[in-house]
């Protein structure tokens, strides 16, 4: 049974506008990345797989259950951080985080544990009795994710988490994250228009462009290597290719990249052999891999 | 994964804790997070803990203590004729023969109550009622109640509950004084309760119907905008517009169909209810000359109620979060 289940899902809101349109997909556990431009139609799945929003057609199930028609039970067991700010100021985060643990059905003294628990989980100490008004951003962004994690819940939907953030506060929420998927079995969906951010963390990657879906695989697969070699020279590119070209190997040259088509163990003696004969400084050589970019690059060139 | 028995659903394997450091005189655990497997009482127990929540944010507690000042302020306001005309009664059986003079045209008795405390839960419904509803939408939270156990449904039902058995507690309890007062004061306690336990289904209608009303129909005001001023001026507006209009057309136009305009004003409707539930002249000159039926007020009310939810429960199914 997949985690998430979805049977030709769309979405189309008041005005024309279709932010999803027929996705058929089934999703596993695990950290998965919903990667795609902004208006791709990530927050749109989320809100969908949430309950929040009713799809036009189509269907969404979530660990079995249908949530159009299982609602509080799904959500029961499902976590959301939104994409944007949700925080009353004047409450504190210990308050703030208590309340949505018992909004989250748990009784009253499990949700002032969880609450201890997940403040210190996520690093709010002492500050976790102030009022929320006077936090940085990271702190705040670490609440909306304890507010989500409180419930302990089996799926973690995360729209955008690293939003606002600085470089160490980045890599310190991607960090939370990871933990938080990999070791506590909770599974993550963590929407995102940053790829390097989905390369650091997930193992599943599902793209999306304007509502439809472009690829779900793995993440290594969309960064395999590629069966093509780059040689980078400081002079002499094309007198290289040519002599390439002769021992039978597709050759094309990118101003002072010799790109190679690999035949083989071979190909790496007949390079380094080629540039030693016409006396050429080899700068480097490498196998060039797929990037998460190229995924946009080539199959929607009009976006 | 799958269900469990109760409600949960498992999870996968590989949430252990980890040892980070060990030595001669131990190990250090990082206990890191942990599960809970604790019981998931679901959404009944998620709208109850609003409903709760929602009585306690209506009284500033859990909050700080500026929080407290205008909802206990009012209702000490609400409470404090009662007190006083408890004295009154007990002064009263004092004096003998001046004594049921006094008693007679003392100002605070179950009849005049209402009109003495109206305007305060009145006032308290548009100080709290933007505060209970906005704060969600200004700042962004519904999502995150929506994305929960409860539905948008049981929101605005455990909101709407939660500041009308507010305002049902502040109507309440000075009624609740003015009985227990009056039935102590008597030289018999026995023939006190006797006595006063005839208005007892009365008062408790009209407390009833008082805070439902002005309850529901200030949420139903108060869902429709995150700003917290423009909220409390239209509850205001929202009451006192209507009188002053019934007033008018009433006073003007003279005929059976103009005095119906007097079911279009809540605080009008309310005064004719307590007017009919204490056999007693209302005190709003509106009503006074529409001479309606006193059952009129009182289903009008409840007609009232319900749709001032209906309108508090569609805003929310149709909010966007």
């Amino acid at each position: 049974m997949p985690l998430i289940a979805l049977e030709g899902l769309t979405k189309r809101y008041r005005g024309g506008v279709t932010a999803l349109d027929g996705l058929t997909l089934d999703i596993e556990p695990g950290i998965v990345g919903l990667v795609g431009a902004n208006g791709a139609g990530k927050s749109t799945l989320l809100k969908l797989l949430l309950g929040l929003i009713e799809p036009t057609s189509g269907t969404a199930r979530v660990m079995d259950l249908d949530v159009r028609h299982n609602g509080p039970a799904v959500r029961q067991s499902v976590g959301y951080m939104p994409e944007h700010d949700c925080l009353p100021p004047d409450a504190s985060a210990t308050d703030f985080v208590g309340h949505m643990a018992r909004m989250s059905g748990l009784p009253r003294s499990a949700a002032r544990e969880r609450t201890a628990e997940v403040l210190r989980h996520v690093g709010l100490y002492e500050e976790r009795y102030r009022a929320i008004g006077g936090y940085s951003t990271g702190m705040k962004q670490r609440v909306k994710l304890a507010q989500a994690l409180v419930h302990d819940p089996r799926l973690l939907l995360l729209d955008e988490p690293t939003n606002g953030l600085d470089p160490a506060g980045r890599d310190e929420m991607l960090e939370l994250v990871q933990r938080t998927g990999s070791e506590f079995g909770i599974a993550v969906i963590l929407a995102s228009h940053l790829l390097g951010e989905i390369e650091r963390v997930c193992d599943f990657l599902v793209a999306i462009d304007a509502g439809r879906l472009l690829r779900a695989a793995p993440l290594g697969t969309f960064t395999e290597r590629t069966g093509v070699l780059a040689v980078e020279v400081e002079t002499g590119s094309d007198a290289l290719a040519a002599v390439l070209g002769g021992h039978d190997l597709e050759v094309v040259v990118d101003g002072r990249w010799v790109l190679v088509g690999f035949s083989g163990e071979r190909t790496y003696d007949l390079i380094r052999d080629a540039a030693a004969e016409l006396g050429l400084s080899l700068v480097r050589l490498e196998q060039r891999r797929h990037s998460l970019e190229d995924l946009f690059r080539d199959e929607v060139p009009a976006a | 994964m799958s269900l469990s028995p109760n409600g949960a659903i498992e999870r996968a394997p590989g949430a252990t804790p980890q040892v980070r450091a060990s030595g001669p005189g131990g190990s250090i655990y990082d206990l890191g997070y942990q599960g809970y497997e604790g019981p998931r009482l679901g959404r009944q127990a998620a709208i109850r803990a609003l409903y709760w929540h929602t009585i306690r944010s209506c009284y500033g507690i859990g909050r700080g203590g500026r929080a407290k000042i205008a909802p206990f302020t009012l209702a000490a306001l609400a409470v404090l004729p009662a007190i006083v005309g408890v004295g009154i009664s007990a002064l009263a059986k004092q004096s003998g023969e001046i004594g049921d003079v006094l008693e007679g045209s003392s100002p605070i008795r179950y009849a005049t109550y209402h009109g003495l405390i109206s305007t305060f839960v009145l006032l308290f419904c548009a100080v709290q009622a933007p505060e209970l509803l906005g704060r969600d939408q200004r700042f962004g939270v519904l999502p995150i109640y929506f994305s929960r156990a409860l539905a948008r449904l049981d929101y605005a039902i455990a909101k709407v509950l939660g500041l009308v058995t507010s305002l049902l507690a502040m109507v309440i309890v000075p009624y609740a004084i003015l009985f227990l007062g009056r039935v102590l004061v008597a030289s018999d306690l026995v023939e006190g309760l006797t006595n006063e336990l005839p208005n007892l289904p009365p008062l408790a209608a009209q407390a009833l119907l008082t805070s439902g009303l002005l309850g529901s129909i200030s949420m139903a005001i108060a869902a429709f905008t995150p700003r917290r001023a423009y909220a409390t001026v239209g509850i205001i507006a929202a009451f006192l517009i209507p009188t002053i209009v019934v007033a008018l057309v009433i006073g003007t136009l003279s005929g059976s169909v103009a005095d119906w305009v007097v079911v279009l004003s809540p605080v009008d409707v309310l005064d004719g209810s307590n007017a009919a539930l204490f056999h007693a002249s209302a005190d709003s000159e509106s009503v006074r000359s529409a001479d309606l039926d006193g059952l009129v007020y009182v289903v009008t009310a409840l007609v009232g109620i319900a749709l001032a939810v209906g309108v508090t429960i569609r805003r929310y199914l149709r909010i966007s979060a």
